[in-house]
């Protein structure tokens, strides 16, 4: 990898450069203490010094609404796919938001080819930061995302100074060479960022899993019949909020509208969720998982064990924003997982 | 040939009706794809050959019942037209009070002239074919619902809670902004209207179909309010249904 620096002084220009060029989105205070990826209007509303936004980068490339494809019916019926895009720079993005990036492109991108996903994607470059706060919930480190090496155009470590600034693709080296005015990190840069990573991953000592990464699907598959699940069910609004804040859900429902007209229309999909109680029914009004608990149970599974087994990975990357986000206070994955291997 | 619609009011105040009549730029498109027979908030003409019927406002009298029967006989679709409509709404709040101090407070000597009776939503005196949910409705909810008429295809409707719109706004919750709010047992649909603005649910688009209320009252609970709190909050707008009571 490629160590470049920008300095301080240098780096609002950077962004005020690429501005013009594109969408620029990057991380601003929605209200005290709340966080957001949004539009930048200057370089002055980004903030790198965050614990978590409410919503992952996930919105840019699977937004909540999406207009797939337009149709007309009547003699003729035609329909012609819906493809937005706009060059995107994505400022600040996490590492724990980083692997949920990587991981909806191999499902998104390598295994279906879903080319709104695709389109969305390509346009975009991802200019990643380190943690420096931890929020409330996150156990980033029991997931292996509190840093990477991967998964990012370019990453942006704070050593005072300046950024040293980590090269992880060609497009993020095409995009500093052509807006940013940066310089070959030096040998004491390169260091004082590593030593500022190794760091990181104790931020999150409070909150960490008493299982193994390896070990969860063999743990879930012990206490399948769990009664704890019933109990969470016995609080559980299915609000589904602890899905769509997820950066590793991905779910959708797909509609179709007509207009007025009722000659022309459109098809869109909107996020859906695991937990929402119509996610699982079908035409005839059969549902398959017409339970609280049943429901809930599935989301921890593929969180800790569907997932894993077909991509080697977690399709939780301990990010806590489900367990912020809960208002009864049930939806914490790590709390879950240790819950079931003290057998509670 | 057009379908022929009409609207009518019961106990309401009118504020569902005057959202069909603000809907401006679809204005057009629905009435070249319906003829409106009725329409006492916005037409002088009137006929009584109608296959489908708007109704707004919940029925408070022994009166309204005949008038409302009729309404039903003519319809061949009959939708539900807001809150006081679907759900009874904000008019149920008199069902908690004696119906003799309801009245004197509100038309003081002349009570006597003004029989009552407890709030009610029409689906407690005919069958609903269609809800529109929300107080006042949403623009766009009635025209997807009409559209779904036209085609005579069953509308979207989510049986979700309003925090999945939340979600997909972008919201801050309001109970972290120290509101309570009444989103995770409320239908969705209105895209979240009151929490985008900071304000909190108050239910107006009635419960969703298998509401965890109990998970509600110990969340409101958690955020301070007492039970007797928690219920009245609940009876601005679900005052029928049984988590009011
Ligand atoms: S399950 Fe929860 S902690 Fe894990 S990635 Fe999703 S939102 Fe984050
Ligand atoms: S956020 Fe909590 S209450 Fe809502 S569906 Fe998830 S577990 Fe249930
Ligand atoms: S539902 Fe609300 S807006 Fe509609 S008529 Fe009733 S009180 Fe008015
Ligand atoms: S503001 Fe209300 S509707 Fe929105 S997420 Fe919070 S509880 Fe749910
Ligand atoms: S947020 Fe609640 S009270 Fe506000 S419009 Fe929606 S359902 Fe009604």
């Amino acid at each position: 990898m490629t160590f470049r620096t920008i300095e301080k002084k240098n780096f609002p220009p950077f962004i005020e450069k690429l501005m013009p060029a594109m969408e620029v989105v990057g991380v601003r205070e929605k209200v005290e203490g709340k966080y957001e990826f949004a539009l930048l209007e200057s370089p002055s509303q980004l903030c790198l010094d965050y614990d978590v936004t409410l919503l992952s980068p996930k919105k840019y490339f699977l937004p909540p609404r999406e207009t797939l494809l337009k149709f007309r019916t009547g003699k003729t019926v035609s329909c012609e796919a819906v493809l937005a895009s706009k060059p995107l720079a994505i400022i600040g993005v996490h590492p724990y938001d980083l692997k949920a990036i990587a991981q909806l492109d191999r499902i998104f991108a390598d295994a279906n080819s879903d080319e709104h996903y695709r389109k969305k994607r390509q346009d975009a470059v991802i200019i990643g930061s380190d943690i420096r706060r931890s929020s409330p919930y996150a156990f980033c480190k029991s997931m292996n995302s509190a840093t990477v090496q991967e998964g990012f155009d370019l990453f942006l470590t704070d050593i005072g100074e300046g950024y040293v600034v980590a090269v992880g693709t060609q497009k993020g080296q095409d995009l500093l060479a052509q807006w940013a005015t940066s310089r070959a990190a030096t040998k004491e840069e390169v260091a004082k960022r590593s030593e500022i990573q190794e760091k990181i991953p104790y931020l999150f000592s409070l909150n960490t899993l008493t299982t193994p990464y390896d070990e969860l699907p063999r743990l879930l598959t012990d206490h399948a019949a769990s009664k704890l699940f019933d109990e969470l069910a016995e609080k559980c609004f299915s609000c589904g909020s602890c899905n769509l804040v997820c950066p590793t859900c991905y779910c959708f429902d797909v509609q179709d509208e007509m207009a007025l007209n009722l000659s022309e229309g459109e098809r869109f999909r909107l996020w859906d969720g695991c937990l929402l109680e119509g996610f699982a029914q079908v035409a005839t009004g059969e549902n398959f998982r017409e339970d609280r608990a049943e429901r809930i149970r599935h989301r921890i599974f593929r969180k800790g064990k569907y997932i894993y087994e077909k991509y080697g990975e977690h399709g939780c990357v301990g990010c806590g924003r489900c367990a912020s986000a809960c208002l009864p206070d049930i939806a914490n994955p790590v709390e879950i997982f240790n819950r079931l291997k003290e057998g509670k | 040939m057009k379908p022929k619609i009409a609207f009518f009011d019961f106990a309401s105040c009118e504020g569902c009706q005057l959202q069909v009549v603000n809907l401006e730029a679809e204005m057009l498109d629905v009435i070249g794809a319906v003829d409106i027979v009725q329409f006492r908030e916005a037409m002088t003409e009137k006929s009584d050959d109608y296959a489908i019927a708007f109704v707004e406002g919940s029925i408070t009298r022994e009166k309204d019942i005949p008038r409302l029967k009729k309404i039903r006989e003519q319809a061949a679709i009959l939708v539900a037209l807001g809150a006081c409509a679907c759900i009874g709404g904000v008019n149920c709040l008199k069902n908690f009070q004696p119906l003799e101090d309801v009245r004197k407070y509100v038309y003081g000597d002349k009570a006597d002239w003004y029989e009552t009776f407890a709030a009610r939503p029409i689906d407690a005196v005919v069958p609903v074919d269609y809800y529109i949910h929300g107080c006042p409705i949403h623009k766009d909810e009635f025209v997807k619902v009409t559209k779904a008429l036209l085609l005579g295809k069953k509308p979207e409707i989510p049986t979700y809670p309003v925090c999945v719109e939340c979600k997909r706004t972008g919201n801050v919750c309001v109970f972290e902004l120290g509101l309570t709010c009444l989103g995770p047992i409320t239908r969705a649909g209105c895209g979240a209207w009151c929490p985008t603005y900071r304000d909190n649910c108050a239910g107006c688009r009635g419960l969703v179909p298998d509401p965890n209320t109990n998970a509600e009252k110990e969340v409101l609970k958690k955020y301070g309010l007492t039970v007797e709190q928690a219920i009245s909050q609940f009876r601005i707008f679900l005052g029928y249904s049984e988590v009011a009571k």
